[in-house]
């Protein structure tokens, strides 16, 4: 049994942040599974997406000198109206302070009672709530009830359960229907992670271990190149790299469900062999491309 | 005496300076004028030139002389890497430095190469090998022996070439026409097309690659042809070499095999069973292999949603002769898999021949549908 890597997993996927034989598991994970697999893409396009709407922010010094020179106003504002009111000493006087609304305070005490009432509601409503989800043959068809399967994306670590438990407890309709629930997002440390992958290792398929080290290792090296790769290459390559990935995931389901096929397994190989040359083709590009790549 | 010393120096300071401007016809750079460098080589050249962006154009010549013009670029230096160290011999090996107006060529400082922005044009001796990189422009290469290019982003484009092509590409297209000798193009998104290609010498072969781009073959009489892509068509037209090995792979595109009337030729062909293989050809069947069986323990295909689970029909086991006859009770309704299983991939292995079966076409396509045209 295979669970999908968790967001922290795939984001230290991609910052390069995992160790090798983490990277090696996730590798070979996101080769297997197209859920994990298109949930990484969707994260690498929105990285990417973010990184150049924000290039013109992270260009700027911050704060501009406009603002700097608001701030060291109101700044100074304050403080001389703060040695104003400390001209009236005495206990009476900081009392009658709590209660003197200015327009700060105001908002503060207003949020205040906003989470307060919201927890009271909120805790109401968690203990009114049955223990049981949703009955077997509902009306909701597309989310069968099976209280024993884990779901792909939650991770329940001990004392830290990271989203909540009726979701837990809903076992995917589909393979190609799961998504990960991208607001479950918890940093785990390295060894949660480690945990993750070391209780639910990978299945690999004869042969397929030397194809996904080499995947890796490329991976490493491309990702070791920390000049931004021009936009052309990185169009081309990652829309090879999707087409590549998932004529892996057809061939790998297929390569399973027939061990005893060698053909099969043939197919994948081939499939596998392609990515290697595609990544091998990057890496060169990126190594000796010179500039700008 | 004077003379001899002189000589000596000069003769180590070439020899340690490992590779040496050759000796050139040029003039002084002058901003947005033509840059032309020239000198006598071997008619044997092996000549390497890297540029950052440009379109690089490559032709065959009948002299002995390399000449490299280039109107962007702000120098160029033929540097000699054949270690010869009698300047009037002909150079057998050298490196165009292609420079901008910003750079300095020095013996001593590691040359910043292939970081130029320049359109270069060459001209090399027919027997030449050519080895030239660029990374955004397009390649032209024509009339020489030996070509090896390779471009990210341009359109490769190669004519006439007679011994070796190797091509690469990421982003661009290749094209190879009317050429002869070993072949290898690869390309990760763009078309391979090859057209007119000959072998010049028994064992040479034509291997293309692609990941999403279509591979086109016509006229293609290499004894061997290996096509492999992943996502896409592989189209071959033409005659087939007698006795010529044709290898044909891919994971979802078609594979469409034009061939004359009268080909001769057996086809092993491994397909997914939920395609087909159409063929204009008569083709006598060897054998029709189906996949082996899966292991017991997999779970069937789950029932449609909403399909009554039927009873399965008993199988009829005859009355064995003079022994009890076995009652078969009733069946009880099969389990329901709760999980929905993906249907089973399985392939479909066929061998057939055509005509007294000449040459061999081997085909695998792991999801597409493989045609046979006459033409």
């Amino acid at each position: 049994m295979t669970r999908c890597l968790d967001e922290a997993t795939l984001q230290g996927y991609f910052d390069g942040e995992l160790s090798p034989h983490l990277m090696e598991s996730a590798t070979s994970h996101l080769a297997s599974c197209v859920t994990c697999a298109a949930a990484a893409r969707e994260l690498s396009e929105e990285t990417a997406l973010l990184t150049s709407a924000l290039a013109a922010e992270f260009d700027v010094s911050v704060p501009t000198q406009a603002l700097r020179e608001r701030i060291d106003a109101a700044v100074l504002g304050e403080r001389v109206a703060n040695a104003g009111r400390s001209e009236k000493p005495g206990l009476f006087a900081s009392f009658v302070g709590v209660f003197s609304f200015n327009s700060q305070r105001a908002l503060g005490y207003a949020s205040l009672v906003a989470v307060l009432a919201f927890a009271s509601i909120f805790g109401i409503v968690k203990l009114r709530e049955p223990n049981v989800t949703t009955p077997a043959g509902s009306s909701d068809k597309s989310i069968a009830y099976t209280p024993t399967v884990p779901t792909p994306v939650v991770e329940t670590n001990k004392g830290n359960p990271i989203v909540s438990q009726a979701v837990s407890k809903r076992a995917p309709a589909a393979q190609g229907s799961v998504r990960p629930q991208r607001t479950s997002y918890t940093p785990n440390t390295s060894s949660n992670r480690k945990d993750t992958l070391s209780q639910h290792p990978v299945q690999l398929l004869p042969g397929e271990r030397s194809y996904l080290q080499a995947i890796a290792r490329l991976d490493s090296t491309i990702k070791e190149n920390k000049d931004a790769m021009r936009p052309s290459l990185q169009v081309e390559y990652e829309r090879n790299l999707a087409v590549v990935d998932r004529a892996i995931a057809a061939t790998r389901n297929a390569a399973k469900s027939n061990p005893n096929d060698p053909d099969a397994a043939d197919f994948m190989f081939a499939a596998y062999q392609s990515k290697v040359d595609l990544l091998n083709t990057i890496a060169d590009a990126r190594l000796s491309g010179g500039r700008g790549h | 005496m004077k003379l001899f010393v002189v000589s000596a120096v000069a003769g180590l300071i070439i020899s340690l300076a490992g590779s040496t401007p050759a000796n050139t016809s040029k003039s002084d750079p002058v901003p947005g004028e033509k840059i032309e460098r020239s000198t006598a080589v071997d008619p044997q050249l092996t000549v390497t030139l890297c540029v950052a962006s440009g379109k690089l154009t490559v032709r065959a010549w009948d002299k002995n002389e390399l000449r490299v013009r280039s109107t962007d670029a702000g120098q160029i230096e033929l540097r000699r890497l054949d270690k010869v160290k009698d300047a009037s011999v002909p150079a057998s090996r050298i490196d165009v430095m292609v420079l901008e107006s910003t750079s300095k060529i020095s013996a001593k400082a590691p040359q910043p190469d292939c970081q130029a922005l320049a359109d270069v044009e060459m001209e090399v001796p027919a027997g030449a090998t050519v080895q030239v990189q660029t990374r955004d422009g397009d390649i032209s290469i024509t009339g020489v022996a030996a070509a090896y290019a390779g471009s990210q982003n341009g359109n490769i484009e190669i004519a006439r070439a007679t011994k070796v092509v190797e091509a690469g590409s990421i982003g661009g297209s290749i094209s190879l026409k009317d050429s002869s000798g070993r072949v290898n193009l690869s390309s990760a998104g763009g078309i391979v097309e090859v057209v007119n290609l000959k072998p010049s010498s028994t064992d040479d072969t034509l291997e293309v690659g692609t990941v999403s781009g279509d591979i086109l073959l016509q006229h293609v009489s290499n004894p061997k042809v290996m096509a492999k892509t992943v996502n896409g068509t592989v189209t071959m037209t033409g005659p087939l070499a007698r006795s010529g090995h044709y290898s044909f792979t891919n994971m979802t595109g078609d594979i469409v095999l034009a061939l004359p009337h009268d080909a001769s030729f057996q086809l092993n062909a491994k397909v997914s069973e939920k395609r087909d293989i159409v063929s204009d050809f008569s083709l006598k069947y060897l054998a029709e292999m189906p996949a082996p069986p899966a292991p017991a323990a997999k779970p069937g295909p789950s029932p449609e949603p909403g399909a009554v689970p039927r009873t399965p029909t008993p199988p009829k086991t005859p009355p064995a002769k003079g022994g009890p006859q076995v009652k078969t009770g009733p069946i009880i309704s099969p389990v329901i898999v709760d999980k929905p299983a993906v249907a089973p991939y399985i392939l479909r292995r066929v061998t057939a021949v055509c005509g007294t079966g000449d040459a061999t076409i081997s085909v695998a396509s792991f999801g597409g549908t493989v045609r046979l045209k006459k033409i």
